[in-house]
């Protein structure tokens, strides 16, 4: 397997008026291609300032961040979206679909971006809802469809333009215990399936458990965690 | 375009806000319209006249009659064809609502003087010679089933005689769709020999000496305890607009303001609107729209929902008008009221406009928003 994102001794300092916050003390890290990494920590810790770094939503204050190859810290705003909407797949704890537009539509949103015609976009859009199970609700809205599958159809929208990586942050946390383990279950088989590479932030340890690997944020310093490949023990 | 159905859907978002703003933006752009195209009608200042008449009248006003005298010194004027005194009597048909711009003339002046009324010389003839005969448009006629040879009575309005007319002629004037013609005689005997007028029309031989002209009616007249005061016809109609107060200078106040009005209300609204959707925002940026592209999406959604609005006022006026008789409802002072081209394209691009200055500082705010905060929701 061949590493698919460098963190390289990166800090983040937010600048409140006079104060100064650190939030990541030098941290570096490795994703291989095709990880399913979980991150946990404690509130606060920085969890979503990393998963934002990685995900090019957001700039270190200082150290380098590569994926694939591409030394994104160094990216404008501009280049740093279209960037985005070529790799990245974005999956958030309140779902955040587009109330206004269907399942279908949107799960179509990234593809607006892309020169694919509009007979494409829709196919391809109906594939990833069949993917998540979702085929039979292309027609709904947002508020005719229960959490569990909101957030399928988030995931929906996170694969379709098939990106290289997957983040997710806290995706089960506003689930209940059947839709939160449904969701997973799905994460997994695209992390399997599709070998789509995953970085979900959590605090749940059961979810910790889905992930190949876990990393612990503490005060801005990286431990490596004690789950991991651990899947077939909860399963069991 | 892909996006259209982003924005229309966006649009209708909030069904009840978007159906009270397009209520609202109707209601002003059809009021803007109304006042903008009257102006317009004042500007024109459309008389289907000749083009080669002056008219003369009292320097103090139009209440001041001149005395008949006067005629033949101004026929004597250098460059002066022909003239024609004239008394604006005015009255109504049957009811005080149906206004008639009833005139008295010099029954052998109407052809030579005011050949744009378009009469056959055989019922001209027949009007030279009845003392109590009319000249009606073909609109009255038509409205009121007016024949040649009926008799109609005209109510009063500022003199004391309802005139009693025999219809013998019927005019075909492209402007001055309520007017009637009756002879001057008749009116002087019916208020006993006045022997004054209110106006003085004369017809020049070459348009150009029209300045020279006026002047040197006007010098006639200066010492005179009727001095005088002479004007086109089409300084004659815009005089006539001013004296009933600056309308001008009101509707356009009302209309600006209007329009500032009407800028602000959408500017709250789309705030609000705007507001309401910034983790959205930043959903559809972390997904990799661009700042520009989220500036125009929102500039054009408001844009289109305050054209809309505007489209359904102007629409809503220009169909009004036409199926209203505003010339009837305003004593013939609005005769062919329409919504002109021009008021509906400047109403157009004003309704647009509504949009993008009260629609600019959130949609610039929104294509600033990082989608850290907007994610954070700390805007
Ligand atoms: N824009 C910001 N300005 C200032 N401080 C910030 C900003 N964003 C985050 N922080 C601070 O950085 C720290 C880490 O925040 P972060 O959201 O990464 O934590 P987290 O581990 O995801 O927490 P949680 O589990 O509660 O989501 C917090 O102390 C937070 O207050
Ligand atoms: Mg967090």
């Amino acid at each position: 397997m061949d590493t698919l994102v460098t963190i390289d001794n990166i800090r983040k300092v937010y600048k409140r008026d006079a104060f100064e916050v650190p939030v990541l003390n030098g941290i570096s890290l490795e994703v291989e291609r095709g990880d399913f990494l979980a991150l946990m920590g404690p509130s606060g810790s920085g969890k979503t300032t990393l998963l934002n770094l990685i995900a090019g939503i957001d700039r270190p204050t200082s150290g380098r961040i590569v994926v694939d190859g591409k030394e994104i810290s160094k990216f404008n705003e501009t280049a740093l979206a279209t960037w985005r909407a070529r790799h990245i797949g974005f999956i958030f704890q309140m779902y955040n679909l587009i109330p206004v537009l269907t399942a279908l539509e949107n799960v179509e949103l990234p593809l607006l971006l892309t020169k694919f015609s509009k007979k494409e976009r829709r196919e391809r859009a109906r594939t990833a809802l069949n993917i998540v199970d979702l085929g039979d609700r292309v027609g709904h809205y947002p508020r005719q469809l229960s959490g569990g599958q909101e957030q399928r159809v988030a995931i929906a929208r996170a694969i379709v333009t098939d990106p290289s990586i997957l983040v997710a942050d806290e995706p089960t946390g506003d689930l209940d215990a059947k839709n939160a383990e449904e969701t997973l279950e799905l994460l997994r088989r695209l992390n399997e399936e599709f070998e789509k590479t995953i970085v979900m932030v959590t605090h749940d340890p059961k979810a910790a458990l889905r992930a190949k690997r876990t990393l612990h944020l503490e005060k801005g310093l990286l431990a490596e965690g004690q789950y991991g490949h651990a899947v077939e023990e909860v399963a069991g | 375009m892909k996006f259209a159905n982003l924005i229309f859907r966006n649009i209708f978002r909030n069904k009840l806000r978007a159906f009270m703003t397009l209520l609202l933006l109707a209601a002003i752009f059809f009021l803007v319209a109304t006042l903008l195209a009257i102006n317009a009608a004042f500007e024109r200042n459309d008389t289907g006249g000749t083009g080669d008449r002056l008219v003369t009248q009292s320097a103090f006003s139009l209440a001041n009659m001149l005395p008949f005298a006067y005629e033949e010194k101004i026929r004597r004027v250098p460059g002066v064809v022909d003239t024609a005194k004239t008394q604006w009597i005015g009255g109504y048909y049957k009811d005080t609502r149906n206004n008639v711009a009833l005139m008295a003339i010099d029954p052998n002046k109407v052809e030579s003087v005011f050949p744009d009324y378009k009469i056959p010389p055989a019922e001209l003839a027949a009007f030279e010679a009845d003392r109590t005969g009319a000249i009606v448009s073909q609109e009255l006629a038509k409205r009121w089933g007016w024949k040649i040879g009926d008799r109609i009575t005209i109510k009063r309005q500022i003199f004391p005689f309802d005139p009693q007319l025999t219809v013998r002629a019927i005019h075909h004037h492209p402007v001055q769709k309520s007017a009637i013609w009756l002879q001057m005689p008749y009116f002087q005997e019916s208020i006993g020999n006045f022997g004054r007028s209110d106006m003085i029309w004369l017809k020049v031989a070459k348009t150009d000496d029209m300045p020279r002209i006026s002047q040197e009616i006007d010098a006639l007249f200066k010492n005179s305890n009727d001095p005088t005061e002479t004007y086109t016809e089409k300084e004659f109609t815009r005089q006539f607009v001013s004296m009933m107060g600056n309308v001008k200078v009101l509707f356009m106040s009302v209309s600006i303001s209007s329009i500032a009005m009407i800028v602000l209300l959408a500017a709250i609204t789309m705030s609000m609107s705007a507001r309401e959707r910034v983790t959205e925002v930043a959903v559809l940026k972390a997904i990799g729209f661009q700042p520009r592209l989220i500036l125009t999406l929102m500039l054009t959604e408001f844009a289109s929902l305050t054209l809309l609005g505007g489209l359904i006022g102007i629409g809503g006026a220009v169909l009004f008008y036409q199926s209203v008789d505003a010339g009837a409802a305003t004593q013939g002072l609005l005769e062919n009221f329409r919504i002109d081209p021009q008021t509906t394209t400047i109403c157009v691009v004003l309704a647009a406009l509504v949009g993008i200055i009260a629609g600019g500082l959130p949609s610039i705010r929104a294509s600033r928003l990082t989608v850290v905060d907007g994610l954070r929701r700390v805007v």
